[in-house]
């Protein structure tokens, strides 16, 4: 099918299989379709059918809540096209070169229990995968409907195996089957890598980050890049981690690494909501330190004056992404140097 | 055309916004130290409430959804923002705070009686 989208910068054309959503085919094909969380709860991908026929399998998406089913619109990322469309896309489009995204077969090794509701997880792949450091994947199976996006713990080019970590969710039927019937080997299909809230070192600047959760996935993967370009060398960063308790931590072992490996300039605080910080740092990993509180609350309480032009990675639940962007635009920081990734 | 009383001028605080109704019209009042907007309550790019989301810091008002900015001043547009805010007119006599509404102002995926093309205005 050829789906033509027309936007305020001009028309653009692209190819659309029976089995893939419009974004998915867009995006593969390099063009620049406005999207955030890919999987139907932001609504970032909205789009106007003007004409032909199309498939929406999600009618009841939360990103959908504010769409006009009867004027035509849907979200790119639920919907198949069932003829060739026309659409309207509210934003500017332009083709991308860099690493576009791409389906991908991966089979699923290695789970591990990190706490009692974290499990990480690898996925190996039927072809390497270049990504940015702070991108993530949709992962689907027939074992259950629709879409879930993680982010890629690990980093380095031409991957032939991800590392994910996932949080379990009462109900959620992926986490309850990695957490339970899973024995590994089963298959998936991967589209990748999405995300704009990407490290490159190029940028030259300090980082900041707030993660929250199993939203501290992509921030090892920007971690994990700095630190193979010895960014912290030249270069600051802090990273506020928040958990509930000192139970529900992980990572401390990596992230210690991390602190070793910079020069000083790396500080990271892990930062607890339901109990009571008792000394300041980790008596098992005393780089790191401890604070009470919300995570985007600790941030705010160590943000300086300098942190203003560094650029600030969020990730974690939706409401906490919210306060930490709250935190940063009111500390003073300009939008653009805030990227954050709201699927939750 | 008619002024109408908003507010008082102690009513919203500097670089804060507050949600009034004028004769049926619902506005936010934003000051941001250097002056006032009056702005519809919605944020144009995807209809979120600026009352919550909003933010105001240095005249820059940003809607913490998504991070769509506009410099209140100038109105200029900030970022990757890509629709124009729309204002009434405030102006301050003595302790008040004026607006002046002819009519509610809309952004145009609220414009139900309009056709297809307003989708990118």
């Amino acid at each position: 099918m050829k789906i033509t989208v027309q936007s305020k910068t001009g028309e653009a054309a692209f190819d659309c299989g029976i089995h893939e959503t419009i974004l998915h085919a867009g995006l593969r094909q390099g063009l620049s379709l406005p999207y955030e969380c890919a999987t139907g709860t932001c609504g970032t991908c909205r789009a106007r059918v003007v004409s032909g026929e199309v498939d929406v399998r999600w009618k009841e998406a939360p990103g959908g809540a504010r769409l006009k089913p009867e004027k035509g619109d849907i979200l790119m990322c639920q919907t198949r096209a069932l003829s060739d469309c026309v659409l309207k896309v509210p934003s500017d489009i332009v083709v991308v070169e860099k690493f576009q995204p791409a389906p991908r077969r991966g089979i699923i090794r290695n789970i591990q229990k990190l706490t009692k509701d974290v499990a990480a997880f690898d996925v190996h792949l039927s072809e390497p995968m270049t990504f940015e450091a702070g991108q993530f994947v949709i992962v689907e199976s027939d074992k259950w409907a629709g879409g879930r996006a993680y982010s890629m713990v690990n980093f380095n080019a031409e991957a032939d195996r991800i590392a994910l970590v996932i949080k379990r969710k009462p109900g959620g039927r992926f986490s309850d089957w990695l957490f339970g019937e899973c024995s590994g080997d089963a298959e998936l299909a991967v589209f990748g890598p999405l995300g704009r809230a990407v490290f490159r070192p190029d940028e030259d600047k300090n980082i900041l980050c707030i993660a929250g959760g199993s939203g501290i996935a992509g921030i090892m993967s920007i971690l994990e890049r700095a630190v193979q370009a010895d960014y912290f060398r030249t270069h600051k960063g802090s990273v506020f981690f928040g958990v509930r308790t000192l139970q529900d931590t992980f990572y401390l072992e990596a992230l210690s690494r991390y602190v070793a490996a910079s020069h000083g300039n790396l500080a990271v605080t892990v930062a607890l909501s339901d109990e009571a910080a008792v000394t300041p740092s980790h008596l098992d990993f005393p780089a790191l330190q401890l604070a009470s509180g919300m995570v985007h609350e600790a941030a705010a309480n160590a943000m300086g004056g300098s942190d203003v032009d560094a650029i600030a990675y969020i990730a974690g639940p939706p409401i906490m992404v919210d306060a930490a962007i709250r935190v940063l635009i009111r500390g003073g920081m300009g939008t653009r140097n805030i990227r954050y990734d709201k699927f939750g | 055309m008619t002024w109408k009383r908003i507010c008082g001028t102690t009513d919203v605080a500097e670089n804060s916004i507050k949600k009034f109704n004028v004769d049926g019209v619902p506005i936010l009042l934003v000051n941001y130290g250097a002056g006032y907007r009056a702005i519809p309550p919605i944020c144009p790019h995807m209809e979120e409430p600026l009352e919550e989301s909003g933010v105001v810091v240095r005249c820059i008002l940003t809607c913490t959804k998504h991070l769509w900015a506009w410099n209140l001043s100038t109105l200029e547009l900030q970022g990757e923002t890509e629709k124009p805010l729309k204002t009434y007119d405030v102006k301050q006599e003595g302790d008040a705070i004026l607006v002046k509404v002819e009519e509610e102002l809309k952004y145009e995926f609220d414009d139900e009686s309009a056709d297809d093309d307003d989708f990118f205005k």
